[in-house]
């Protein structure tokens, strides 16, 4: 019900408050009420009686001349033209693909971290840097044809960002739905991650206080996997509710003004030359982060890293909104 | 399946409408209602399409707004009640589509029963 009185709004928003304009989203309204009240009575669920009306709903265009808003209709008509259509089957096929890759990614970043606890534990248990070694770059190949693989299949969605969209408000009520049911587990997922991360540290402080065989190796060993089943949440989490919110942007803007044409990506920092340097910070900072620590080894120091490159893109930013 | 064509549905809405108003006054939804029904389903008018219906032939003077109670609940709603000026306009609107439909059947080349097409040298 409220979904189809949002819809409403949404069609009349743009339009002039004339006492015509007024009269007819009332009546339309009540239209729309009793078919919706009379559809869920037949036992017809929320999503498809909100649909059925939707779909029933018509143009508004028809109205136009009966209510003096044939410019404001004019407008929209035209531009309604330009771009393309994400049907409702579209955004299904969208938010399948882009689940399934998000568990991939996570998947490939949890096998690149669990790829150094091959190394650690076959080094100390059986004393064989070779087949650690081994363990270590096939679970990072595995990881890479992952990413390849996925980035691949969802190549076929780039359209969605790079060329100019509209979606209906149906389809877009539905991606509201979809993503209001994940908010939990988004929520859930994404504390856990971050909980298993920060206990991650556990392990070697307590393995280093008992003095059993092998202790030394086995608290990374844990942190590692520990790290990696966090990671993997985070990634899977925030990659699935990213896919939402591209839908749901494409969705927003077409309703406000019928149609919407994706602007060009917007840039972070107003100069060109930062903007591209910037573009590489935290990649450039993550390299930095894993040479020096595994040529150091004081993974317990240079965490600092973060919080440094953190400050310095902060200054940064400042800077560059002072230019 | 075939869809009804709405652009040749159009110049016979107003002719549905009157019709369902002929014996007692109606309000949007039961009219659309009675339509999808009587219609077997087969024609659902949309919901702009029918204010649009229902604004026009007011301005034209066809039909007359009023509000009243439901008969079951307490809802206020607009009805719609047909004039004098409808009936005639209804009359003619049927003669009309009398005409029409004689004139194109003469154009539409008919299937058998059996599905073979009758060239009519048979």
């Amino acid at each position: 019900m409220e979904t189809i009185r949002n819809y409403l709004d949404t069609m009349f928003s743009g339009l002039p408050n004339t006492v015509e304009v007024a009269k007819a989203k009332e009546e339309l309204w009540q239209m729309m009420e009793d078919k919706y009240t009379e559809l869920k009575n037949e036992g017809k669920t929320e999503n498809e009686a909100v649909g059925t009306v939707i779909a029933e709903f018509g143009n508004l265009e028809e109205l136009a001349e009966d209510l003096g808003i044939s410019s404001f209709i004019k407008e929209d008509d035209e531009s309604e033209l330009s771009g393309r259509k994400i049907e409702l089957s579209d955004a299904k096929n969208f938010l399948a693909d882009k689940k399934l890759q998000a568990y991939m990614t996570g998947l490939g970043v949890l096998l690149c971290i669990i790829s150094l606890d091959g190394a650690i534990i076959t080094d100390c248990l059986l004393d064989n840097a070779i087949l650690g070694m081994l363990f270590m770059f096939s679970a990072i190949g595995i990881a890479v044809a992952i990413f390849v693989f996925s980035g691949i299949t969802s190549s076929k969605w780039n359209y969605l960002t790079k060329e100019t969209c509209h979606m209906d408000f149906a389809t877009t009520e539905y991606v509201r739905t979809r993503q209001e049911a994940f908010r939990t587990q988004y929520a859930l997922m994404l504390s856990i991650g971050v909980l298993l991360c920060i206990i991650s540290i556990l392990p070697p402080i307590l393995f280093s206080e008992m003095s059993i065989f092998f202790a030394d190796d086995l608290g990374p060993a844990i942190m590692f996997f520990i790290i990696a089943v966090g990671v993997f949440m985070i990634v899977s989490a925030s990659n699935i509710q990213k896919s939402f919110k591209t839908l749901i942007i494409t969705g927003k803007k077409a309703n406000a003004y019928n149609s919407y044409s994706t602007p060009a990506q917007k840039r972070r920092y107003n100069n060109p030359k930062i903007n591209a340097v910037m573009s590489v910070y935290w990649y450039t900072v993550t390299c930095i982060y894993l040479c020096i620590s595994f040529l150091t080894f004081d993974w317990h120091i240079t965490w600092i890293i973060w919080v440094l490159a953190a400050i310095i893109e902060a200054l940064i930013k400042h800077m560059d909104m002072q230019l | 399946m075939t869809n009804i064509s709405s652009d040749v549905i159009r110049g016979y809405n107003d002719t549905i409408i009157l019709y369902l108003l002929l014996n007692k006054p109606s309000y949007g939804y039961e009219i659309s209602k009675q339509i999808k029904t009587l219609s077997e389903e087969k024609y659902i008018i949309k919901e702009t399409t029918l204010y649009s219906a229902f604004t026009r032939m007011e301005k034209n003077g066809y039909i007359e707004s009023f509000y009243d109670h439901d008969i079951t609940g307490g809802k206020r709603r607009t009805y719609y009640r047909i004039t004098d000026a409808g009936r005639q306009y209804y009359q003619a609107k049927c003669d009309e589509w009398a005409l029409t439909k004689d004139v194109i059947e003469k154009f539409i080349q008919k299937t058998e029963q059996n599905g073979g097409i009758n060239y009519g040298n048979n």
